[in-house]
């Protein structure tokens, strides 16, 4: 068991989004002014299945933060497409093959720099997405206060987020994004920021709230650990520019929790990763050095 | 506990034990009671110069004299209605520079174009000393309430597009993410957002706004020379009644005071969040 109080059991998904994310041949080249081309993303394909979280791990500059952004709609790819799909068969009992194009499915982000409103309170914070969206204000302060337990911080309402630890803003981040219920939650390194103890405390916990959301998560992270702790999926990029240079299924035995790092195939994995990324950072440096 | 008091990041006003049984000398010694007692002693050595060199008062009257003085002006000499009507002055254009700085401010950080539009014209009135306008803007506006609310707004306006910019400029691009994220409108944006996080800094220009409106006004009533206190001022330095523009200086002074202080206060209730 998860040393992380659970209050509800893990059965009670709620917002279960059936859309899948196509990434079709998606690239990102940033014109610059001294002649030579930035490119932000090679061309990447892949699929985020739905209720499924899949990490994207990488080198730095590799390009995965971007491709979030990709996904979420903040960047334009300048090749390829990304197509929001519901896919006929798997699951449902009639089998429509053939996939339908649907509109973009809800999503919220958290962020490694944790992006709290410094002027707000941390329920006014996490109750921001509902103020903006028009919710009563008894409501969405229940609401937020509801996702604020869930993330272990009742009591905390009332303080600024410069009066919590690192870890405890992230929680607020957390809390914001997933009192949203949304259907596709995007992690942007949202540990990254933080010591290597709370970073292990907050990966359980949140491998715990992402399990029992059900929703659709994209994980970007630069942890292996991390990746294999969360992920149903986990592709390595190579170095820049960056393309899928596997995609490695993790299907290591829920809930999952420091205990799960003892399991044999949890080495195995992490061996996996760790031999593919060490030449794409080795690689990574070089250019980088070349660089500058 | 050290009878060290001086306030400061390492005074703990929480932890401190209160002190009922601390000597008079010491709390005397407290920065607060220092400041007054410092004013307290200048008066009393200003007073006492006075009488004992025999100065003549129409060079430095007694400050006991002056507030005499200072007493008869507002009992029978209508001070207040000058006082009132500089206020109203000061503040009147102050407000309408206020709406109309933040709104541009607002509208130039977030509009290239309008940036590109208004910024030439800022880069030069705003350093241009607004007192050189008081002869044009009286052959335009005459000596009236629209001129001294132009005067007044000018001051303010500058400083106040000028930090505002700045202000909204600064705001962590982080956090206009996070907000679209959440799905705030553009509108949403600069409401939530961006204006709160320019507080501090169109703060800033408000406290360099009001205090160029108030310059401003003082000296438009003193080349106009009608009603308010810059005219009382210049009127009775031109009949050498020394007592009286001693006492209108202090109305002035007591005035800067008072608007510092408000400002500190507003400051200080609008920025809790960065304090701790």
């Amino acid at each position: 068991m998860s040393p992380v109080p659970s209050p509800a059991p893990a059965a009670a998904r709620t917002a279960t989004s059936a859309t899948t994310i196509a990434v079709e041949a998606v690239g990102l080249t940033f014109p610059s002014k001294s002649g030579e081309p930035t490119v932000a993303l090679g061309e990447v394909s892949c699929r985020f299945a739905p209720g499924k979280v899949t990490a994207i791990i990488g080198p730095s500059g590799c390009g995965k933060s971007t491709l979030l952004q990709i996904v979420r709609g903040f960047l334009a790819p300048t090749r390829g497409t990304l197509r929001f799909l519901l896919l006929g068969g798997d699951g449902a009992t009639d089998a429509a093959a053939t996939p339908r194009d649907v509109a973009a499915p809800h999503m919220a982000t958290v962020w490694q720099a944790f992006n709290l409103f410094p002027w707000r309170t941390v329920i006014d914070n996490v109750a921001f997405g509902l103020e903006v969206a028009g919710v009563p204000k008894a409501e969405r302060l229940a609401r937020a206060r509801k996702a604020l337990a869930a993330v272990d911080l009742g009591g905390f309402e009332q303080k600024y987020p410069r009066q919590l630890s690192g870890g405890m803003r992230q929680r607020v981040g957390i809390a914001r994004a997933l009192v949203m219920e949304p259907e596709v939650l995007l992690l942007d390194e949202p540990f990254g920021a933080l010591d290597a103890q709370t970073r292990l405390v907050l990966q359980e916990q949140l491998a715990t709230l992402v399990e029992r959301s059900g929703t659709t998560a994209i994980l970007v992270t630069h942890s292996i650990e991390e990746a294999i702790l969360l992920a149903d999926t986990i592709l390595v990029m190579t170095a820049r520019p960056g393309r899928i240079a596997a995609e490695i299924h993790d299907d290591l035995p829920h809930p999952r929790s420091m205990a799960t790092t003892h399991d044999p195939r949890f080495a195995a994995l992490f061996d996996r990763i760790y031999g593919l990324l060490r030449q794409e950072v080795i690689r990574a440096m070089a250019t980088e050095g070349g660089d500058a | 506990m050290s009878p060290d008091t001086t306030a400061g990041p390492l005074a703990s006003p929480d932890t401190a034990p209160a002190a009922p049984s601390r000597g008079l000398l010491a709390r005397l010694g407290e920065p607060k009671a220092l400041s007054w007692i410092a004013v307290a002693v200048v008066i009393l050595a200003w007073e006492l110069a006075v009488i004992v060199l025999q100065l003549n008062p129409i060079y430095l009257p007694r400050p006991s004299r002056i507030v005499v003085a200072l007493f008869e002006m507002f009992r029978s000499g209508g001070l207040a209605t000058d006082l009132i009507a500089t206020l109203i002055r000061i503040f009147g254009g102050f407000f309408i520079a206020l709406a109309f700085g933040v709104a541009l401010g607002v509208w130039m950080a977030v509009s290239v174009r309008v940036r590109a539009i208004a910024d030439n014209f800022i880069a030069a009135l705003y350093p241009l000393p607004k007192v050189t306008l008081i002869p044009l803007l009286i052959i335009w506006l005459g000596t009236g309430g629209p001129f001294m609310l132009t005067i007044s707004m000018l001051g303010a306006f500058f400083p106040v597009v000028i930090n505002t910019v700045l202000g909204i400029s600064q705001c962590d691009q982080g956090l206009v993410l996070a907000a679209r994220d959440l799905g705030a409108s553009r509108r949403q944006i600069i409401r939530m957002v961006l204006l709160p996080s320019a507080i501090p800094s169109i703060f800033a220009g408000i406290r360099l706004g009001l205090g160029v409106s108030i310059i401003l006004v003082v000296a438009a009533e003193m080349v106009v020379g009608k009603l308010g206190l810059g005219a009382r001022l210049y009127l009775a330095g031109q009949v050498l009644e020394t007592e009286q523009v001693f006492a209108v200086l202090i109305v002035l002074a007591t005035l800067g005071i008072v608007v510092t202080k408000v400002q500190d206060a507003i400051d200080v209730r609008l920025g809790h969040w960065r304090v701790n």
